[in-house]
């Protein structure tokens, strides 16, 4: 009896722990930051030059009410009443959304490409059905965000963000709306304050933009945004930053600028990206007939049409043509070059070391992750929390971080169907590897050509940060050779590409008016 | 027929022998409630027995663990990238008499992954060292058997650094794991019985390789928090021939608290809700002439699962018990 009572005792004092451990260890599913006062407020902002409007004018809005009209008091009131006392819940929005949200929206994004970066499961016949963007609810749901998919929807995202925000930054400077709290200084502020002017709401601008452009993206997804813009849009009167007419404002510029970009959206060739059979057969055959080698999709049974064969063809945002930035003819299977690579992947396959097997699961970004731009998405978001940007400054980071990146995917999907190459498990026999093999060529490598980009781009903004973005680069492509599924010379190829493409974007940074 | 639950301490060495042979081929069970795809490891002492003091038994057991089938959420399909997933184990383990009243048992598998279709490389390694504390909490005489009752704690923690994230190829869960499990059992004298368990078993999170993973939305970490499983069986035999030989027939389950559907064509991932049920069957057999040695043999089949693999799993190990050390005085049984 005595040992049965001790055995009870030693079990209730360990699962104790066992159960405390488990409800404190709640896995976050955002990044946690405080808001924080903007580094600079950058005054000239407005005339910056955006990206597919004309100017920061282009897109006029009413001129708001005076703040000695009636209206305005009477906002100033509900405002008033608004921020006085939060639920809990609104503190949570509050706290959550940290004012101008474009860090939460960018996660968002990033949270959609995970969500819908799932291959087509074969049916009972073996064929593979395919997305229908008319149909997108029909399984398999529109979209599959793949890295081509993803690569541009957040590229469409944050190029609207910018232009949204230097159309913002006109508005504002030049109705030059004081905030409420500084008209009223008895209403309660839930967040940092600062002296840009308030109309329109910049906040409210980032959720319309955000809600239109990843509703047109996404379309499944147009309830879960529109309550996040609506939850968005509320959260900065719960937090005494903005008065109604200020977000009114701010939503409605936000939808017009992407009824512009959407237009480009419409047209830019991603249509016609995912081929049907008869043209992917017909760019293997040409890739054999000019190569003599083509690459063959080996799962089982095999997916006829490899990922967008013509996402090379869609249209490139800051580099003027694909054939400038594509790499050389890599080495011909089996020749003395090839082997050497290929020998290399043998030997590390046959020796992998803890240490690299944890490199090539970190930057997997495969199937049902935000996709490899989504990473360097995630590392932009770091960096303008702690560089503590202004909305408009960091939507320029991730404008032209992301455009670089699209210009990555579209460069790189260019080569990989220019050169149609064999992935390793299909030019090494007997060769496995510890990821899944994606379904398109091996060259030139997408994680390395994206995260040079990447890397060019984010060390131009910080370039403090160099040294580590470029180590990250550099991981994020060797991870590649670690795990089986890139030789070394699609990796070094991708990485020239990469820093090239990535250049272009920089150049264009470095002459719109924001440096 | 001696009732070896009764009186343990009055036991001449054959019995002795009889009493220890019971106890042997349950650890078994530990290993074949392993069915999941990513090997949901509910080793569970699900016997209802004890050493003697002083006792101990060592084992090896092969496991033969396959699928080629396997539940994506609630829709039975084969992978042709996956073929037929292999799972082979071998589990050196001891059990220790540390009094007539408890038990402790150790176990150790060594694993090795396979798949026959595709192009991702299986794995191998040490998995997860498994140790256990079993008492009996009560034994009672009633009509003609006897009727007692067992409480076991349970511990598991991963020994190596698999990769929890590597779907079905992967090794373990990657958690730790403390396990709580009543056994109830009547038998009779005449040596047929019948046996209920259920276990709880909380669970610890499992690390993997990268800060960021999807389950039903984002999460922005490298730990996995892991859904606490509950374990359950029915056991229905009979030992033959003075104790030489048992054949148990078994219907078992694991049932994850929590957790989620593998999506279409999604992999699997170490917090996804897990079920199965199983049906298992085992003999035992004592070689004549070779004193506390036995072999034995043991199949299970899943019936119904999800997220989990459609398995078929044989194995095989002897068993060979010994006195430790000079048993010696021991204490007496109260039947409460």
């Amino acid at each position: 009896m005595k040992n049965t009572a001790i055995l009870f005792f030693l079990f209730s004092i360990i699962a104790t722990g066992f159960i405390f451990q488990s409800c404190v260890d709640e896995q976050p599913s955002y990044i946690a930051f405080d808001a924080y006062e903007y580094a600079s407020l950058d005054a000239n902002g407005g005339s910056w030059h955006p990206k597919l409007l004309s100017s920061g004018s282009q897109i006029g809005i009413p001129a708001p009410y005076d703040i000695t009209s009636a209206e305005y008091q009477a906002e100033l009131a509900a405002l008033k009443a608004a921020s006085a006392q939060l639920t809990g819940e609104q503190e949570e929005a509050v706290k959550y959304w940290g004012g101008d949200g474009l860090i939460r929206w960018n996660e968002i994004a990033r949270e959609l490409a995970a969500k819908y970066n799932l291959a087509p499961s074969p049916d009972s016949a073996g064929n593979y059905p395919a997305p229908n963007s008319a149909d997108p609810g029909k399984y398999p749901l529109f979209p599959f965000a793949h890295p081509p998919y993803s690569c541009r929807a957040f590229a469409y995202w944050a190029a609207t963000e910018y232009d949204a925000l230097i159309s913002t930054w006109y508005h504002k400077y030049n109705f030059n709306r004081p905030a409420p709290y500084t008209t009223d200084a008895t209403i309660v502020t839930h967040l940092p304050k600062n002296n840009l002017p308030s109309y329109p709401a910049d906040g409210a601008v980032i959720a319309a933009v955000s809600k239109a452009a990843l509703t047109a993206l996404f379309p499944l997804e147009k309830d879960f945004l529109a309550a996040k813009a609506l939850e968005h849009e509320n959260s900065l009167m719960w937090a005494g930053l903005n008065v109604q007419s200020d977000i009114t404002a701010g939503d409605s510029l936000g939808r017009a600028v992407w009824n512009v970009v959407k237009v480009r959206a419409g047209s830019d060739g991603l249509k016609n990206a995912q081929t049907p059979r008869p043209k992917s057969d017909s760019i293997r055959d040409d890739a054999q007939a000019r190569l003599g080698w083509h690459w063959e999709n080996k799962e089982t049974p095999p997916r006829p049409v490899g990922i967008t064969p013509l996402f090379g063809k869609v249209k490139l945002w800051n580099v003027p043509d694909v054939i400038t930035v594509r790499p050389d003819t890599p080495p011909a299977p089996g020749s003395p070059a090839f082997e050497v690579a290929a020998n290399e992947l043998k030997d590390i396959s046959d020796n992998l070391t803890t240490d690299q097997r944890r490199i090539a699961n970190f930057w997997s970004d495969g199937l049902g992750t935000y996709t490899p731009p989504g990473h360097w998405n995630r590392f932009a978001s770091d960096l303008i929390v702690e560089h503590k940007l202004n909305p408009l400054r960091a939507a320029r980071v991730l404008a032209y971080l992301n455009m670089a990146m699209a210009d990555a995917g579209i460069s790189c999907w260019d080569a990989k169907y220019f050169y149609h190459y064999p992935r390793p498990i299909q030019a090494i026999p007997g060769f496995k590897t510890i990821l899944g093999t994606p379904n398109f060529p091996s060259y030139t490598s997408g994680h390395s050509t994206f995260s040079y980009a990447g890397a060019t781009v984010l060390s131009h903004f910080f370039p403090d940060e160099t040294g580590k973005l470029t180590a990250y680069a550099q991981e994020a492509s060797e991870s590649r050779i670690y795990a089986g599924i890139h030789y070394r010379f699609d990796v070094e190829a991708g990485k020239q590409q990469g820093i090239s493409v990535g250049n272009f974007s920089v150049d264009v940074a470095r002459a719109d008016g924001g440096e | 027929m001696y009732d070896y639950t009764l009186n343990p301490y009055s036991f001449t060495n054959h019995e002795i022998s009889l009493f220890m042979k019971i106890i042997v081929h349950y650890c078994f069970s530990f290993f074949l409630l392993f069915t999941c795809i990513v090997s949901a490891n509910a080793q569970t002492p699900t016997d209802a027995t004890l050493m003697t003091k002083g006792q101990i038994c060592i084992a090896a057991i092969y496991s033969h663990d396959s699928w080629d089938e396997y539940w994506e959420g609630a829709l039975l399909r084969t992978n042709g990238n996956i073929g037929t997933l292999t799972r082979q184990s071998i589990t050196p383990m001891a059990i220790l008499g540390i009094t007539n009243r408890i038990s402790i048992i150790a176990a150790l598998p060594w694993m090795k992954t396979d798949a026959s279709g595709g192009y991702i490389k299986g794995t191998s390694g040490i998995q997860d060292l498994g140790f256990w504390i079993k008492g009996k909490a009560l034994d009672l005489v009633a009509g003609p058997g006897n009727f007692t009752t067992h409480l076991t704690l349970g511990a598991m923690q991963p020994l190596s650094n698999y990769s929890s994230d590597y779907g079905p190829y992967s090794l373990g869960l990657g958690c730790s794991e403390l396990s709580f499990t009543g056994i109830l059992q009547y038998k009779l004298d005449m040596g047929l019985y019948l046996r209920g368990q259920a276990g709880y078993h909380l669970r610890g999170n499992s690390s993997i390789e990268r800060d960021y993973y999807y389950t039903t939305h984002s999460i922005y970490s490298d730990e996995v928090d892991m859904p606490d499983a509950i374990t359950w069986g029915v056991n229905l035999g009979i030992w033959l021939f003075d104790y030489s030989l048992k054949i148990d027939g078994d219907f078992s389950g694991l049932n994850t608290q929590g957790g989620y559907d593998i999506r279409r064509q999604d992999s699997g991932f170490p917090s996804v809700a897990m079920y199965n049920s199983s049906v298992g069957g085992e003999i035992q057999y004592y070689v004549p002439g070779i004193d506390g040695f036995s072999v034995i043999a043991n199949t299970r089949h899943v019936l119904t699962g999800r997220n989990v693999g459609k398995s078929t799993i044989y194995s095989a190990g002897i068993a060979y018990f010994f006195p430790l050390w000079k048993s010696g005085q021991t204490e007496p049984i109260i039947n409460d």
